[in-house]
């Protein structure tokens, strides 16, 4: 015998730490830096409140065409010195949009920062925003929207969304718009939310080796110039639920698979039940080994891969599965799908399932926080959320300590099975009449 | 943190006719149980001590990781070295019948379903000749996966996988004299293979020396093009100035492409311009060049700009301020690359595995900071030529425009 039979036991675990945090204020803004010593790249992020949230009904995507402008001149340089002078320092901007934020990513090795860090500021606070630059981006930005909209998935979601949240609610719109509302955004209203929102100080995250890393110049360059009070945040939207479940049908002619997207509202971040949530998402639909992936991909093969969570902004949450099958099984794969999530809300978890997941969320921790874009978006999380210096290492214990009674608790209170929306895009002639057969919920077809 | 990570000197260049995707979907046995752990359990052992694993298969190599807190860096190399020496006694054609399956499900989602999909697909095949090993995709075809028997994983797993055509790495926070221990403990008596076949010839003298074109009329929303070529292998100092080329021409928004055809004439879409090498060790390796046409704007269009702007290579020289650019973008991801401890792990089990010195990896960087103007040009006017071009064009089934 060659193997060794008998698995390992661990040694000793080292203590988790995060990275040491620091905060400055300076010019009207904060700072916060994590302490990454020895690590030659360096991350910095300008958090602004300005999320997708704030942009008006109709013209949805405005932040996002604003975002995509950005680079395209300043006050100080035009769009093609402006990418020279950046990329000469090996930085790359990265703006983007979400619910709650506006946020711009800079990365460089750490001697380059500072300098990367001004053109940053340069683009977000005085970008030249020439009318015929903003239009062309627009009318890109549609046909981008049109590109992704071909490929499976983001015609599914916003049929989700819109049946979720309501099509004529911000929340019910997809966060990046669609072709016909970025197709609306004019020049003033990028202008206008430019005005608005990204002459506020916000904050500066920062990951890199502080040792090197100047916090005061960082925060000087990133604040300089602007002004205005934090903004307060608008209470949360609450959860309602279908009284029965409801099948949306995406027509995709021709598709060799299903999307699926199923989902339910759910509680928004701040909620106590955040981490019993999460270790029960975990156990149905969050780790290899989980009960959707088990069944659906390992025992059916009816998939490359499931996967179920929460996802929570500052306002709402909502629960989601989502996965590729098959066109030819697509009715099992629901009908498995929805056994699990019922399963799991009726029965709750068990201490063998709840063990891994309890441990890979607590490992990710660690293995997922690597990297300076890794701690920066972490520290991100803190801010939006309001939540302590200490919390990764809180979270963590919790993550570890949580009973079983709370896990399964969660899993009652916040799945759904029965009023869920069931959003199936796929080849409509081959999967619809089976669908309609199988009596999971009255099917209509999307208008998307 | 740990990362324990091994490279198997086997990709699809070493499958026969007949057996494409093999040593992918053998790639997904690994993960389905060995001689002392059952099915499920692999995957249980490492998420559920706090880990992240994955393998990934490409047409030179096959690669085996996780990272680990840790005190389970002694689980992860037992694991590795169950698979390694006893995976066989584990198989079943329950496990294969599955898996085959989950890895048809695999190529309808990344390469049927997808708008433009196929592409990397396509252009093997009209890169490479008939019989190279490079000319089938690793995703293999629907068909040889159907066709994929018990047995022939049983031997794919007694020619390949064993310590003798394998590099283990691990990086992290354990000391080399423990893991040098513990290599011995788990992978010390573990049977060499008495000869390993050697890989079909990849030989190839040069450059293609004739044009190839295929023209794809298909559910896509836009009119896109693929120019490639093969350049040189992955290693060499040739392939250094492909990598400084390609960011030169097509890496960021102060690239040539960017600044002259999406910005400039604004004949290509800007979120879908570019180009990249694709680092094959084995045999001249692609340069890939890319692009969307905007609306309204004929492929024909896009084509030319994309050719003068590839063939400005070679007549405008590269200025020092573009060299300077490409070399820091290059800096960043060079950096990027190793921050993380898999990403070391993977990095020197790479130069060990294709050039049997992880320490060679130190010289890439600094080999690339020394690539010159000329360089770059004269690595143009050896792999860019125009006759030996492979274009691939994708266009919309109701395309007006280009009809």
């Amino acid at each position: 015998m060659t193997l060794i039979a008998t698995r390992p036991d661990p040694g000793e675990a080292r203590p988790y730490t995060f990275p040491d945090l620091q905060r400055v204020t300076v010019a009207g803004g904060t700072v916060i830096g994590a302490h990454l010593p020895g690590q030659a790249l360096a991350s910095a992020m300008l958090l602004l409140d300005a999320g997708a949230a704030r942009e008006s009904a109709g013209r949805e995507g405005t932040a996002t065409v604003l975002a995509k402008s950005l680079e395209e001149g300043t006050t100080e340089r035009d769009s093609a010195a402006y990418a020279l002078a950046l990329e000469s320092l090996g930085a790359e901007l990265s703006p983007g949009v979400d619910w709650d934020t506006f946020r711009v990513g800079v990365s460089a090795p750490v001697p380059q920062l500072l300098d990367a860090m001004r053109l940053a500021a340069e683009a977000v606070r005085t970008p030249r925003l020439d009318p015929d630059d903003v239009n062309r981006v627009r009318d890109d930005e549609v046909t981008a929207l049109r590109m992704d909209w071909a490929q499976p998935g983001p015609r599914a979601d916003a049929a989700l969304r819109a049946d979720l949240f309501g099509a004529a609610e911000r929340f019910g719109r997809p966060m990046h718009g669609d072709p016909a509302s970025v197709a609306a955004v004019s020049v003033d209203d990028v202008l206008a939310f430019h005005q608005a929102w990204l002459r506020r100080p916000g904050v500066l995250l920062v990951a890199g080796d502080l040792g090197t890393l100047d916090l005061e110049a960082l925060g000087q360059a990133a604040f300089a110039g602007t002004g205005g009070d934090a903004l307060t945040v608008e209470p949360p939207l609450g959860v309602p639920v279908r009284a029965e479940r409801r099948i949306i049908l995406v027509d995709r002619p021709g598709s060799v698979q299903s999307t699926l997207r199923l989902g339910h509202r759910a509680p928004e971040r701040a909620t106590p039940d955040y981490v019993a949530m999460t270790l029960a998402a975990t156990v149905l639909g969050g780790a290899f080994t989980s009960r959707l992936n088990h069944l659906i991909r390992e025992v059916k093969g009816y998939t490359y891969g499931i996967r179920g969570s929460y996802a929570m902004s500052r306002r709402f949450g909502r629960f989601e599965v989502a996965a590729g099958v098959q066109t030819a099984v697509t009715v099992p794969a629901v009908v498995d799908t929805l056994g699990e999530i019922a399963r799991t809300q009726e029965s709750g978890v068990t201490e063998d399932e709840l063990a891994v997941a309890r441990a890979w969320r607590a490992g990710q921790l660690s293995v997922e926080m690597q990297t300076p874009g890794s701690i920066v978006g972490a520290l991100s999380t803190l801010v939006v959320h309001g939540l302590p210096d200490d919390y990764y290492a809180t979270l963590r214990r919790q993550y570890l300590e949580t009973p079983l009674a709370e896990v399964s608790a969660a899993a009652a209170a916040h799945l759904r099975p029965n009023g869920l929306t069931l959003v199936i895009e796929g080849d409509a002639a081959v999967i619809r009449d089976e669908l309609v057969a199988a009596q999971i919920g009255d099917v209509v077809d999307a208008e998307i | 943190m740990v990362c324990v990570n091994l490279w198997y000197d086997v990709g699809s260049r070493h499958e026969p006719a007949g057996q494409t995707g093999f040593a992918h979907l053998f790639e997904h046995l690994m993960f389905e149980g060995s001689q002392h752990v059952a099915k499920t359990e692999h995957m249980r052992l490492v998420q559920g001590n706090g880990g992240s694993l994955n393998a990934t298969t490409n047409p030179d190599r096959t690669n085996y990781f996780e990272t680990m807190p840790a005190e389970h860096l002694e689980l992860a190399l037992w694991l590795e070295a169950d698979r390694m020496g006893g995976l066989v006694p584990a198989l079943t054609q329950e496990t294969l019948d599955n898996q085959r399956e989950v890895v048809k499900n695999e190529r309808r989602q990344r390469y049927e379903n997808v708008p433009y999909g196929d592409a990397w697909l396509r252009l093997l095949a009209l890169l490479y000749p008939e019989g190279h090993p490079y000319h089938h995709a690793t995703i293999g075809s629907m068909e040889d996966l159907n066709a994929a028997g018990l047995e022939t994983f049983k031997e794919f797993h007694q020619r390949y996988y064993a310590p003798n055509n394998a590099v283990l790495t691990v990086a992290g926070d354990a000391s080399p004299a423990e893991v040098f221990a513990l290599a011995e403990k788990y992978f010390g008596l573990l049977e060499p293979v008495a000869s390993i076949p050697p890989a079909p010839g990849s030989h190839l003298p040069g450059p293609a020396t004739s044009p190839v074109r295929e023209t794809v009329t298909a559910d896509v929303p836009a009119p896109r093009l693929y120019l490639s070529h093969r350049t040189h292998q992955f290693g060499t100092a040739g392939y250094d100035a492909v990598t400084v080329l390609a960011a030169v021409l097509g890496n960021g928004r102060g690239s040539r492409l960017y600044q002259r055809l999406a910005d400039g004439a604004r004949i290509a879409q800007p979120d879908y311009i570019g180009a990249y090498g694709v680092d094959l060790a084995h045999a001249p390796a692609p340069l890939i060049v890319t692009a969307t046409a905007k609306d309204g704007v004929p492929v024909e269009t896009l084509e030319e700009g994309l050719s003068e702007v590839i063939g400005s290579l070679v007549t405008e020289p590269v200025t020092e301020q573009e060299l300077s650019r490409a070399k820091a973008l290059l800096t960043t991801a060079w950096w990027r690359q190793v921050s993380t401890v898999g990403g070391r792990a993977d990095t020197l089990g790479r130069y060990a595995t294709q050039f049997g010195d992880p320490a060679s990896a130190a010289y890439r960087l600094p080999q690339w900071l020394a690539v010159t103007a000329d360089d770059v040009t004269e690595a143009a006017a050896y792999a860019l030529k125009p006759e030996s071009r492979v274009t691939l064009t994708y266009l919309p089934e109701t395309n007006g425009e280009s009809a």
